[in-house]
């Protein structure tokens, strides 16, 4: 029975949703995270009978045909980069960005990643890095008697030293930007990779046309919304439930025919 | 002398093929821009299983085809610049999928690493001139409810937005496509509105599904009740008639 079969692909494809739903609400509170939806699409199509089939020899054709369904599957799973709010956190090196851009990452593997977590701090270089210790690119040093740092927001690192009212430019942070933000590669720690969907980075200061600008003081957070992740949870869960019942229907149809000859 | 069993028997294959397509309708409840559908059947006369020229010929249950509600479904607000929904019922988004034209109702598009508006499997957005390239450095596109799709000011194309006379000629394609299964040509829908930031669901009712289940199975459960009727009846005529007393 091919709703067996079916059936089964529609719990399959509700499990999934269920599985993207709980990584959402998991990181409800990451800095930076985008929420991520699933989307699914029917199956292929069996033609029982074409449509537009010849129905006699005096060339009558069948109008509507009949085509069954094998059910559904994942079509994708993909991120919605919609603007985070800024939450203010009155951290020295905390950043968001307002607007299109990732931080660029530089990874111990000599590769680089790109994240909208800015949620920075300094090493024992007195180098900016992430919270995993990865420096932020391109290199910024505060110096050890800086007192005050402050970045303005096309992202300009300056610094005011013991004993100067003066503040010094010590870097200029930049921002990348992708064609397909959706087609990036998660690889975890708020991390994303750049692959052949997203396009090659372009680089470029912040507060230019097509960057965002930069919020010193605040780190963006999360996109998920509550509300709406429980509501996608009920209906998830009540079509899991929709799909085991036609397996139940199935199965006693099932038993119904193999009864007959007792 | 057969004839319940055959008669009974072409309804439990209808009912079976019925039973299909409301698991499809059912696992579908959640995809984006899926139509619902349903068997339509009717009688066929057929011959009887035995030679009688009195009484009239019996009738068995064929389905004809199957019929689809294009109705329009809930738009879903989903916040993301490249979502888009049809207000329009039978109004489809034509897209190119490198061998030929095909119409979709599921707008969560995206972008390949050139620009093009593509759909998530890739196939490439038809707007007036072909396909469309949005220029990444001038922001999000805003599309307003005739398709015209503009960023920052600038005009960049017209979504392509069409409808054919006969939704009957459309063909489901399987990954929410359609294909066009005759010659006939698509009109554009000049009543059809673009909603940008949406997402249509599914047209499947899952009230009406799951009443339709149980119809199926109350209606083979008491088909199997009468071709096991028939069935005893003869195995009982059998017995009876050929014992000798």
């Amino acid at each position: 029975m091919r709703a067996l079969r079916t059936a089964a692909s529609g719990m399959a494809a509700q499990q999934l949703n269920v599985e993207v739903i709980s990584n959402n609400i998991a990181n409800m509170n990451t800095v930076g995270f985008k929420r991520q939806r699933a989307e699914f699409q029917d199956l292929l199509y069996q033609n029982v009978e074409r449509m537009g089939a010849q129905s006699s020899a005096q060339g009558t054709v069948v109008p509507t045909g009949i085509q069954i369904g094998a059910g559904v599957k994942a079509g994708s799973v993909y991120r919605i980069t919609e603007q985070g709010t800024p939450q203010q956190t009155g951290g020295r090196f905390d950043m968001a960005v307002d607007g299109r851009g990732y931080f660029q990452i530089l990874l111990p593997s000599g590769e680089t990643a790109f994240t909208r977590a800015g949620n920075f701090a300094l090493n024992g270089e007195g180098q900016l890095v992430t919270d995993d210790g990865y420096a932020v690119q391109p290199n910024i040093s505060i110096p050890q008697d800086a007192v005050d740092v402050s970045i303005s927001k096309s992202g300009q690192v300056q610094v005011i030293t013991a004993g100067q009212t003066e503040p010094a430019i010590v870097g200029q942070l930049e921002l990348a930007t992708f064609f397909n933000e959706a087609g990036l590669e998660a690889v975890g720690d708020n991390l994303l990779m750049e692959t052949a969907a997203s396009g090659a980075a372009n680089v470029g200061t912040p507060g230019d046309a097509g960057f965002g600008q930069i919020l010193h003081g605040y780190t963006e957070a999360s996109n998920v919304d509550a509300v709406a992740e429980i509501s996608a949870l009920i209906i998830a869960q009540r079509a899991y439930e929709m799909n085991s019942k036609v397996i139940t229907t199935a199965d006693q149809m099932l038993s119904v025919s193999a009864q007959v000859k007792s | 002398m057969e004839n319940a069993a055959y008669i009974g028997l072409s309804r439990q294959m209808t009912l079976r093929r019925e039973l299909d397509i409301v698991a499809n309708n059912i696992a579908n409840a959640d995809t984006n821009g899926f139509k619902v559908e349903q068997l339509l059947l009717g009688s066929e006369l057929g011959p009887r299983a035995r030679n009688d020229f009195v009484r009239p010929s019996v009738s068995f249950v064929l389905d004809k085809g199957v019929g689809r509600d294009f109705g329009q479904a809930g738009l879903e607000q989903t916040g993301r610049s490249l979502d888009f929904g049809i207000e329009g019922e039978g109004a489809f988004f034509q897209l190119n999928d490198g061998v030929g034209e095909a119409y979709t109702r599921d707008g969560a598009f995206t972008l390949d690493p050139e620009g093009r508006l593509t759909t998530q499997a890739g196939h490439a957005v038809q707007g007036d001139g072909g396909d469309i390239i949005l220029d990444r450095t001038l922001g999000e596109p805003a599309v307003a409810p005739d398709g015209t799709i503009s960023q920052n000011g600038n005009l960049v194309g017209r979504l392509s937005v069409v409808r054919f006379d006969t939704l009957a000629v459309l063909e489901k394609g399987g990954d929410g496509l359609y294909r066009n299964a005759s010659n006939a040509a698509p009109q554009e829908a000049m009543d059809a509105r673009v909603r940008q930031g949406m997402l249509e669901g599914s047209n499947v009712n899952p009230i009406i599904e799951i009443t339709n289940l149980i119809e199926i199975q109350r209606a083979y459960e008491s088909v199997t009740k009468m071709i096991e009727n028939a069935n005893d009846l003869s195995r009982r005529s059998v017995e009876r008639l050929g014992r000798v007393s």
